[in-house]
């Protein structure tokens, strides 16, 4: 057996957080077309509701959420009642608790400063691609997906940040009748398509684009946290059935 | 000072949706190892990034019109046309650009 000396494993151990952070870095770059364009476009969104530019970049900054960003901003401009956008912000957050929830046991281990940071900073895109790798991971914990998941939200909070302050001192310089929101749309679609790898999985995001599609009407973006909660449910039914000697795709 | 329009009712929306984010975010992660999740709701889990997706896109690509009447518009059809040249190319930046390329052309024409 061959003894390593402590700096050497120390180095070692470096040089592997400095792949795994890599690896997460290479799994989120093609994603950032996508946030980045979403990110310019809530920060034009701040701006045209009526925002100061320090205002929009300080909210940008540190509420880090596009999506209940967007919700708020017409409440802040009617002049809501500030538990009103509270909780419309919640309910359009209600998805992070899910993410959260499968998260978590991969970094139980840490100490509680750590996992409040490590969980401020997930966002939708770290949340996919790090599920996506280790969903059905054996062992949970290790350095490598501490690191990986680095790879995953850093780059990523700094793009969406680096777009989304573009967005607000410089969203003007875009003709509007390029609707770049659309882009931002098919971006997610070519994040998304690449997912539905089985039956189980077609069939959940079957049910989550026609409940999205139906439960629009509801109020607070109420209808995203349904679709996420029918896709999850038809998914586990799907796989069932298949379990169950049904047709096998 | 929480007067709608002021730089306080601003600093104070800014403040408690940074609440928010971390309340509902780091949640889980802070207090989840007192409350576990079996191993059936885990795996059931894995269905929830894709749903999120589809659940942000299908409300842009199909709309309700303000009445709360359901609407048809070009972005699907050019996102018809994306979700093709995905198939045939396996490429992101492609459906961004012909599915771009597809609504401006509709647009145009229609």
């Amino acid at each position: 057996m061959t003894k390593v000396s402590l700096p050497q494993a120390r180095a070692l151990a470096r040089a592997r957080a400095a792949k795994s952070f890599n690896e997460g870095f290479q799994q989120v770059l093609p994603t950032m077309v996508a946030t980045s364009l979403w990110g310019f476009v809530t920060g034009i969104a701040m701006v045209k509701a009526g925002m100061s530019e320090l205002m929009a970049s300080l909210m940008t900054l540190l509420v880090y959420a596009g999506s209940a960003q967007l919700t708020a901003l017409p409440l802040i401009t009617a002049g809501a009642p500030l538990w009103l956008i509270f909780a419309a912000a919640s309910v359009v957050n209600i998805r992070f608790v899910i993410f959260g929830a499968a998260v978590q046991p991969f970094f139980s281990r840490y100490r509680w400063p750590a996992r409040l940071g490590l969980g401020y900073w997930l966002s939708d895109m770290g949340f996919v691609l790090f599920m996506s790798k280790f969903a059905d991971a054996k062992k949970r914990g290790t350095p490598h997906q501490m690191w990986f998941y680095l790879g995953l939200i850093i780059p990523g909070w700094i793009s969406w940040q680096v777009a989304s302050l573009a967005g607000i001192f410089m969203g003007g310089v875009v003709p509007q009748g390029w609707e770049l929101e659309f882009a931002a749309t098919l971006a997610l679609m070519g994040i998304t398509i690449p997912l539905v790898k089985n039956m189980p999985m077609a069939v959940s995001i079957l049910v989550a684009g026609s409940l999205a599609w139906l439960c629009q009407p509801l109020p607070l973006r109420l209808g995203l946290a349904v679709a996420v909660v029918g896709g999850i449910v038809s998914g586990v039914a799907a796989e069932k059935y298949q379990l169950k000697g049904g047709h096998r795709v | 000072m929480f007067e709608p329009g002021s730089d306080g009712y601003m600093l104070a929306v800014i403040g408690l949706l940074t609440v928010c984010s971390a309340i509902m975010r780091a949640g889980y992660f802070v207090v989840g190892n007192r409350i576990p999740l079996t191993e059936n709701v885990r795996r059931a889990l894995r269905y929830a990034p894709p749903a999120a997706l589809v659940a942000i896109i299908v409300p842009e690509l199909l709309p309700w019109a303000e009445g709360g009447r359901a609407f048809f518009d070009v972005r699907l059809l050019a996102a018809l046309v994306a979700v093709l040249v995905y198939v045939r190319t396996r490429s992101t930046i492609a459906v961004i650009l012909s599915g771009m390329g597809a609504f401006w052309l509709l647009r145009a024409i229609l």
